[in-house]
């Protein structure tokens, strides 16, 4: 090669790096400062993703550049211009694909994602980054996303086993992760197992937080009974949508006690209009309507204390939710259309006072 | 002496606390709900990344 030759223009990763060098190498390209591209870059991330999508193709297309004292790479296995093309391409066609709800607007962007998430998975259980190479990677996102399967499969497990009375094992099996890390850390470093342990953990914690029972079943429940005598000491379900229907009960004047429990779901309440009903709902991580009445949040703690008429009928109800929805209405139209108006609740009628 | 694992060190520390707490919780020694879940994993996660964070910058 003539060395008095100009050599032509490539685009590579830079080695000045915030994350994988794109920017930075793009900057260098079009010669501009690579703030500029930088903030361009979060500004796209902010309007809808699509820089994301570019930045994962110029991590998986774009090589990194020669590091000083590196011997040139032979030749690129693509243009510089080819991968240009394909970069400003997926920036062209993504606004247009999301106006126009292609096929592709499902497939890109959820794809871009998973090789992102990928990408920071296996950095954070390696510590190596998105690598050099194009097949290096798609090697280390792929593996990353094993990683991160694995870590929600025991992240679920975690879920499973304090919901149905094994947590104690489970948080053993955490305690014991941390041993092996604090006698791997004098021996042969085993940093990997606090990914996966922190997942197990994260499962257990959070169904332990909302105090979620699963061992009521899954599944859909519906319960009519006729008459105060029939109604259970306590409706209980795992996971689903537990319905106690009363509309055709025969409820005696006076209180009449309801126990509902649901591990995640909802519960759904449906009482006759001439029952004032008073609640109490302890809720992990959820929303309480009772009949217009509503309490949301974390560790929600309902009260709704009502007193019924003289001779009247009231229900007291109590909830126990973990993650959820605890629901008391009149009539179960909403079901029918969800958004529509219906769904308005016409309040506590029956109670003294009416609805306050 | 063979010089330890920072991080290693410190995210199993982190995890064993962590581990305790929830077997705690699980055997009704103590009750925690997610005000106290959520502080103390952001503070074990936390503990494990800034360790991390610390050893890759030296």
């Amino acid at each position: 090669m003539n060395p008095e030759q100009p050599q032509p223009k490539r685009l590579y990763r830079s080695n000045d790096r915030m994350i994988a060098g794109v920017c930075s190498g793009l900057a260098r390209y079009f010669n501009i400062d690579p703030i500029i591209v930088r903030v361009a870059a979060v500004a796209g991330l902010l309007a809808g993703g699509v820089t994301l999508v570019a930045y994962v193709a110029a991590l998986i297309l774009v090589p990194v550049e020669p590091g000083e004292g590196e011997p040139e790479p032979p030749r690129p296995t693509r243009s510089t211009g080819a991968i240009v093309a394909i970069v400003v391409a997926l920036l062209i066609a993504w606004p247009i694909v999301i106006g126009g709800g292609f096929l592709i607007a499902g497939l890109v962007f959820p794809f871009a994602f998973l090789a992102a998430a990928g990408i920071a998975a296996w950095w954070a259980v390696s510590g190596e980054g998105p690598g050099r190479e194009p097949g290096e990677v798609a090697k280390r996102s792929l593996l990353g996303l094993v990683v991160l399967t694995g870590c929600g499969i025991l992240f679920l497990a975690g879920g499973w086993a304090a919901g149905t009375g094994g947590g104690e094992v489970a948080a053993g099996l955490v305690i014991g992760a941390g041993v092996l890390l604090v006698i791997g850390a004098f021996t042969r470093s085993v940093r990997w197992i606090a990914l996966p342990a922190t997942a197990l953990a994260l499962g257990v914690g959070l169904v332990s937080a909302a105090d979620l029972d699963l061992e009521g079943g899954v599944g859909e429940r519906e319960y009519n009974p006729s008459s105060a005598s029939d109604l259970r000491d306590r409706y209980k379900l795992g996971m689903g949508q537990l319905v106690v229907d009363l509309r055709d009960t025969s409820l005696p004047a006076g209180d009449t006690p309801l126990k509902v429990k649901v591990g995640m779901g909802q519960a759904l309440v449906i009482v006759p209009r001439d029952v004032c009903v008073a609640a109490t709902a302890d809720v992990g991580a959820g929303h309480v309507d009772v009949l217009g009445h509503e309490g949301d949040g974390v560790n929600v703690d309902f009260e709704e204390s009502r007193r019924a008429r003289v001779g009247g009928k009231r229900l007291v109800l109590d909830a126990d939710l973990g993650f959820g929805e605890v629901r008391v209405r009149h009539t179960r139209d909403f079901d029918r259309d969800f958004h529509s108006d219906i769904d308005q609740p016409d309040g506590n009628r029956a109670c003294a006072g009416g609805d306050a | 002496m063979h010089r330890p694992d920072i991080p290693a060190l410190a995210s199993g520390l982190a995890l064993i606390a962590l581990g305790t707490v929830l077997l705690f919780d699980r055997l009704e020694i103590l009750e925690m709900g997610f005000g106290a879940f959520g502080p103390i994993l952001f503070a074990a996660l936390g503990v494990m990344l800034l360790t991390l964070g610390l050893s890759r910058r030296a």
